[in-house]
């Protein structure tokens, strides 16, 4: 088996620090997870650190990336991010923001505070719009048996999904309350913290990235996310829900590749 | 001891099968199951039942807070401490308690609580809750991460707000108020507070370290709650507090009647309605980031431990509400029988787990209002008078000095 391209480093952050997944060498594309956890050096991660240089943080809270206790709103999530993608910015110019699910709340609205960070902007299954005619389901507390048949279009793939967890398997329980913990700050109780007032500011040329059957973000959102962000396209992966990374992944890199170049 | 009269003012008129049709009975309950004129005829007998404790000499009248659900129809414990507080004259107004990080502005609970002081004589207990899980995070919205942060801003608001001698600035993370400057102020200057906790020693901290009284409410009994208050008792020795029995509150169903066999008849049905008709959904039950992971561990020794007396699959039994009647006794669950029996096994029981502040779940589930009536009689005449006078050498400073001072109730010779 091929050795990892990504491998997990600490990477210091002001008076934090963070667990980054990086590697690859090309122009830099960075990638944010999704609410549940970072996905680890997974399959996806490596096929597109083949050709790009891949930087995958851990967000604030998740994992063993710190910082969460320093924030209250969103305000300190994107400055947060700023300050990890300026130096970025200033060695190779304006990144590719791919973000996943709440990483898609996130990749949104640091592309619309800070344009100038971001070369092309891709939200896959994300949260962060709400639809009072379409409410989402809430993903703390459907059970894990209806959790699995909303996420998956085959919740026989649940198994399989990779994440960062590195510990003591008995220990897996707090890894994921830990990491929820830390989602819920901002999906907690409507997943919806003002982004569609600051959308109309985003610059970058978006890609929406939807699977077809995503029950936890239904694909009318991603109608939604294009209504609502002038120079933006939509692409539906057939086969897949909530995670077309794991479950359509050629397709996935496929058009990150058609999108980004 | 101290001895405080209770309920879950609980809905009554759930079908037998509510239970088996898999509905949570809290916070998505199908609202076609209530009738709000059954709201008013319930609400009425509690009030009814509180009056007829303070006369006939019950030290407190508690309420609590609950939300979107039948189990306890009080979603503003304050709104019946108001009411109690105009019609009654003796008892302490226990309202334990407020869920303070559902409150916003929190000065909300200081204002009321102060102007309830106010009206009932200097009479109130202010308990500060976090809430359950289901009422907090789910009904009320608040994010698990950061219940326990409003919680804490707003008890140091609330409190500050009481003994202020001037208008005061507070720049909080969540509340924010250039001018505090409480109208009124309670009679007594600060009044006593009482938090219910769950075993985690943050809170046994909390209490111990502002001389709150600690509740541990719950309603499973004495094999459920004695290595949890035993644990309490040890862990305020090992970091220098006294242990009075007046400091610790606990939560006890009481169930009775002239003879074991007429408690049995009068008080069975109603039990297991209680029981039967707190199922809640599995989601509702806690939330990420709710319970630290040095309390979830504690959690599950003392588990452990409540295992060895009580085995889970007896637990569920009783939850399910299909425990015997004298099962649910034995284990602790209810305290039932006659007045002699109901006197010894209290008597025990407080001994055991140094409990000073009895409160009394007097009327349970869907219980007629003569039974509930009875139960309060027989208790305040026949076993009260021989507990009152456990732990006199301790100094109660959780109790209301106008409580405290109060004449004893002239009994009918």
């Amino acid at each position: 088996m091929m050795e990892a391209l990504v491998q997990p480093r600490i990477h210091a952050l002001g008076d934090t620090s963070l667990r980054v997944y990086q590697g690859g060498t090309g122009a830099p594309l960075v990638y944010l997870h999704g609410f549940e956890q970072h996905p680890g050096a997974a399959g996806f991660l490596n096929r597109l650190a083949e050709t790009r240089e891949v930087h995958a943080p851990e967000h604030p809270g998740f994992g063993q990336s710190g910082g969460f206790a320093g924030l209250t709103d969103i305000l300190d999530l994107i400055l947060h991010y700023r300050a990890f993608l300026t130096p970025i910015v200033e060695q190779h110019g304006p990144v590719d923001l791919v973000g996943h699910s709440l990483g898609g709340m996130f990749a949104a609205e640091v592309a619309a505070v800070c344009p100038d960070l971001v070369r092309r902007l891709v939200l896959v299954n994300a949260y962060g719009l709400w639809l009072d005619d379409h409410p989402m389901p809430d993903p703390f507390v459907i059970p894990k048996v209806e959790l699995d048949a909303a996420k998956w279009a085959d919740p026989a793939a649940a198994a399989a999904e990779p994440n960062s967890f590195d510990g003591d398997p008995k220990h897996y329980v707090f890894y994921r309350s830990q990491n929820l913990g830390s989602a819920s700050k901002f999906m907690w109780p409507i997943p919806d913290r003002g982004l569609a007032r600051r959308l109309k500011y985003l610059r970058a040329p978006t890609l929406i990235l939807h699977g077809a059957e995503d029950g936890l973000v239904p694909p009318i959102y991603a109608e939604a996310w294009a209504a609502a962000i002038a120079d933006s396209e939509v692409e539906i992966l057939p086969g897949a829900g909530h995670l077309p990374m794991l479950e359509a992944e050629d397709a996935f890199i496929a058009a990150l590749q058609r999108f980004l170049g | 001891m101290k001895l405080h009269w209770f309920a879950e003012a609980s809905y009554p008129d759930l079908p037998r099968d509510f239970r088996e049709s898999g509905e949570s009975s809290w916070v998505t309950t199908p609202i076609s199951r209530c009738d709000p004129r059954v709201v008013g005829d319930m609400t009425r007998m509690f009030i009814r039942l509180m009056q007829q404790a303070d006369r006939e000499g019950f030290d407190g009248l508690a309420m609590n807070e609950h939300h979107q659900t039948p189990f306890a129809l009080t979603p503003s414990p304050n709104l019946l401490a108001s009411v109690l507080a105009n019609t009654t004259s003796r008892a302490a107004i226990l309202i334990i308690g407020d869920s303070l990080a559902l409150y916003n502005p929190p000065i909300r609970v200081a204002e009321e609580v102060a102007w309830l002081d106010c009206l009932s004589n200097g009479r109130v207990i202010s308990g500060f809750v976090f809430g359950t899980p289901m009422d907090t995070l789910y009904c009320y919205g608040v994010s698990p991460v950061e219940l326990r942060e409003r919680f804490h801003e707003a008890r140091e608001l609330i409190q500050r707000a009481w003994t202020a001698e001037e208008p005061f600035a507070f720049n909080g993370k969540y509340t924010k108020l250039r001018y505090v400057n409480l109208w009124p102020r309670p009679v007594q200057k600060s009044p006593p507070i009482w938090v219910p906790g769950q075993g985690s020693v943050e809170t046994w901290d909390l209490a111990l370290q502002n001389d709150y009284c600690y509740g541990q409410l719950s309603f499973s009994g004495l094999h459920s709650a004695k290595p949890l208050v035993d644990a309490w008792w040890e862990h305020a020795d090992k970091t220098g507090y006294d242990t009075n029995p007046f400091q610790l509150a606990f939560t006890q169903l009481i169930c009775c009647a002239e003879t074991d066999a007429e408690a049995e008849a009068k008080y069975s049905e109603a039990v297991k309605y209680f029981y039967r008709n707190r199922y809640v959904h599995p989601g509702f039950e806690t939330g990420p980031g709710y319970r630290t992971q040095k309390s979830v561990e504690a959690m599950g020794r003392f588990s452990a431990q409540t295992n060895e007396k009580l085995p889970p699959e007896e637990k569920a039994r009783a939850n399910r509400g299909e425990m015997d009647f004298w099962d649910y006794d034995r284990h602790g669950f209810i305290i039932a029988g006659s007045p002699e029996r109901v006197r010894q096994r209290l008597e025990d029981m407080v001994k055991e787990l140094r409990v000073g502040q009895l409160i009394g779940c007097l009327h349970m589930g869907n219980l007629d209002e003569e039974t509930a009536s009875m139960n309060t009689h027989l208790v305040a005449t026949r076993v009260q008078p021989h507990l009152a006078n456990l732990w006199t050498g301790y100094e109660d400073r959780w109790t209301p000095e106008a409580v405290r001072n109060a004449k004893p109730v002239q009994r009918a010779a």
